[in-house]
């Protein structure tokens, strides 16, 4: 569902250009150049992880080093190819994920290893694999680059950032549909993978960096133990669970820490589960096996998104999931080689994927977390009430009022500033029908939610000719605005909540029928009046 | 701007593509995994343990998710 949407938010190459020098306002080719010009010499053995579209590439093959390029994007790595044979040089293209680095090429095989504008791209734990496994990779005297956006220190300066920053961070999207995500703290990443780093130069107000690092002998910095998660309500939780009841499709999303986390007091036999990092998805599911399981929490960076969404866009992985497992050094934690997944994943998570990458087990869990403690209790067996999606009373009245807090917000917005005697009526009519919809929604014939939009939208009708026959008489043409109002606001409820649950196709398969339907309301409400002589 | 209006024709395309998926089941490959009812969130999938097979028994339930095609270990199954 939402895959085949994403597709369309996918970075074409030549637009992935574009928007990097838009976005760094055309400073990124000269931090390029100067590190070919000054970092480059012949023969070097250069690993460039992220490649890209390959203009570094071309430049340090250019220069004569022997570079192994590596990106996760075919498009991307067939554009480097194309920009590279221009020039000549010979060059090693890979296409893998920069997580499995480690794995993929032999100890103290590079004397440079270098990253422009990459790890941002990655989730908090997948940077620190990345980093964890370059240390190894380098020969004796080798060292790391990495020139990456970052959030600049000072006031003043974030200050500054902040304001320039996202008006063009909008409009690059717009254009070209690429961002990036600015890095925090990285020499604390940079140490806790064993490199000593410093700053080379800066750009952009010191929103753009080149950082040079060499292994140190140090031992890495040892990383904390796995935080015990407890159901618990603090005014926090109450004000992100008020937020949530009305606004949670609307980024930033409250997120959790990804990282490893126990519940109850687990062992090294007690199960792994896995989850995103949406501070509600995690504090659910605390909710529902605290007290009952022990067992550790792996929460995988999503992006702040709950698991269905965030596996179906593209933003909860396989990879992220490796990423999350190689950081929390799952291998040493327990003895058994059992991941649990939530089942309403799998629709991104790559499961086998996962199994090669880690050599665990990979087991789709129940769809609701409350399932979860009768789940392992029946040694990691399903039933099929645990397998199937419901969409009962309780959680469509949830989804409703979610659905309210923000479309509401973009109806009636509108409403208030250029009709706002019809705010009111607007206001009562959208939300009684949003929740009458809710009610009834089981019973309504059709197995869509613009199939069910034509009774919803009878009843509707029936609701109104009823209130202005007893309540609130008026001529025709009023009668006739009503009429179309009412149409327009059931007809959008219904097409809408369809996407707030698995059990019907994504709200985005009716886009191009709420377009249809809206344009000839449109119409009619325009042509009908002057057909009648009322206006 | 071209960009502009190529995005609408391929949201177009993309509303009506999802619309119109269906399953399309290949039992000669399937090896009875049943990865495909395992995942599935809305029952489309049901083991045969007789034949060892996954039986697509309740097709027209499909929200074209995704999940059983990514899933499948044997490509037996496709949405299109």
């Amino acid at each position: 569902m939402a895959t085949v949407f994403m597709r369309w938010l996918e970075t074409r190459p030549g637009d992935y250009d574009r928007g990097i020098r838009l976005l760094t306002l055309g400073r990124l080719r000269p931090l390029k150049e100067r590190i070919a010009q000054q970092h480059i010499r012949e023969g070097m053995r250069v690993l460039e992880i992220g490649c890209g579209t390959g203009a570094l590439t071309a430049l340090m093959a250019a220069r004569g080093a022997a570079v192994t390029a590596i990106d996760a994007s075919p498009a991307m790595l067939a554009k480097a190819r194309q920009k590279v044979a221009a020039s000549g040089s010979p060059v090693t293209f890979v296409q893998m994920d920069a997580t499995s680095v480690g794995d993929r090429f032999p100890a103290g095989s590079f004397d440079l290893i270098v990253a422009t504008l990459f790890l941002g791209e990655l989730g908090l734990e997948a940077q620190q694999v990345v980093l964890d496994a370059c240390a190894p990779l380098l020969a004796p005297g080798g060292r790391l680059l990495i020139a990456d956006e970052v959030v600049p220190s000072g006031t003043a300066a974030r200050l500054l950032y902040t304001l320039v920053r996202w008006p063009l961070v909008l409009l690059t999207w717009l254009l070209t549909r690429t961002t990036s995500a600015p890095l925090r703290d990285l020499e604390g990443l940079l140490s806790r993978a064993g490199f000593k780093a410093s700053q080379v130069c800066a750009a952009l107000g010191g929103s753009l960096v080149l950082y040079q690092a060499s292994p140190t002998d140090e031992a890495t910095v040892a990383r904390p133990r796995a935080v015990r998660l407890r159901h618990q309500v603090t005014l926090r939780t109450l004000l992100i669970d008020l937020w949530a009841a009305f606004f949670r499709i609307l980024p930033p999303y409250p997120k959790v820490k990804p990282g490893l986390y126990a519940v109850g007091r687990p062992g090294p036999d007690s199960p792994v589960l896995v989850t995103g990092n949406f501070d509600l998805t995690v504090r659910r599911l605390v909710r529902a096996i605290d007290g009952q399981v022990d067992a550790w929490l792996l929460v995988a960076d999503s992006a702040g998104i709950n698991v269905w969404c965030a596996a179906g866009g593209g933003y909860l992985t396989a990879e992220r999931i490796v990423a999350a497992a190689k950081a929390a050094g799952l291998d040493g934690l327990v003895s058994h080689r059992a991941l649990v997944l939530p089942q309403l994943c799998a629709n991104g998570v790559d499961g086998r994927r996962l199994r090669e990458a880690t050599g665990w087990q990979v087991h789709w869990g129940p769809v609701r977390a409350s399932d979860i403690p009768a789940y392992l209790a029946a040694g990691r067996r399903k039933t099929d009430a645990m397998r199937w999606v419901r969409f009962p009373l309780r959680d469509r009245l949830e989804m409703v009022t979610v659905t309210l807090g923000f479309y509401g917000l973009l109806i009636l917005l509108p409403i208030l500033v250029f009709w706002r005697h019809l705010f009111w009526p607007a206001t009562i009519s959208l939300v009684s029908l949003s929740y009458s919809y809710a009610v009834v929604e089981p019973w309504l014939p059709g197995r869509d939610g613009l199939a069910k939009s034509v009774p919803m939208t009878l009843i509707a009708l029936t609701g109104l000719l009823v209130y202005t026959a007893v309540w609130d008489p008026a001529p025709v043409p009023q009668l006739f605005g009503r009429a179309m109002g009412i149409t327009a606001l059931s007809f959008f409820c219904t097409a809408e909540m369809q996407g707030m649950s698995p059990l019907m196709r994504g709200e985005q398969a009716n886009w191009g029928w709420e377009a249809v339907v809206g344009a000839a309301m449109a119409l009619t409400y325009w042509l009908v009046p002057l057909a009648l002589g009322w206006r | 701007m071209p960009t502009f209006w190529s995005s609408i024709a391929e949201h177009w395309h993309i509303a009506r593509t999802l619309r119109h998926l269906a399953i399309r089941f290949r039992p000669e490959l399937c090896a009875g995994d049943h990865f495909c009812y395992e995942v599935c969130p809305v029952g489309c999938w049901m083991p045969d343990e007789a034949k060892n097979k996954a039986v697509l028994s309740h097709a027209e339930r499909c929200i074209a998710c995704g999940a059983c095609v990514l899933q499948c270990p044997h490509n037996a199954i496709e949405l299109e």
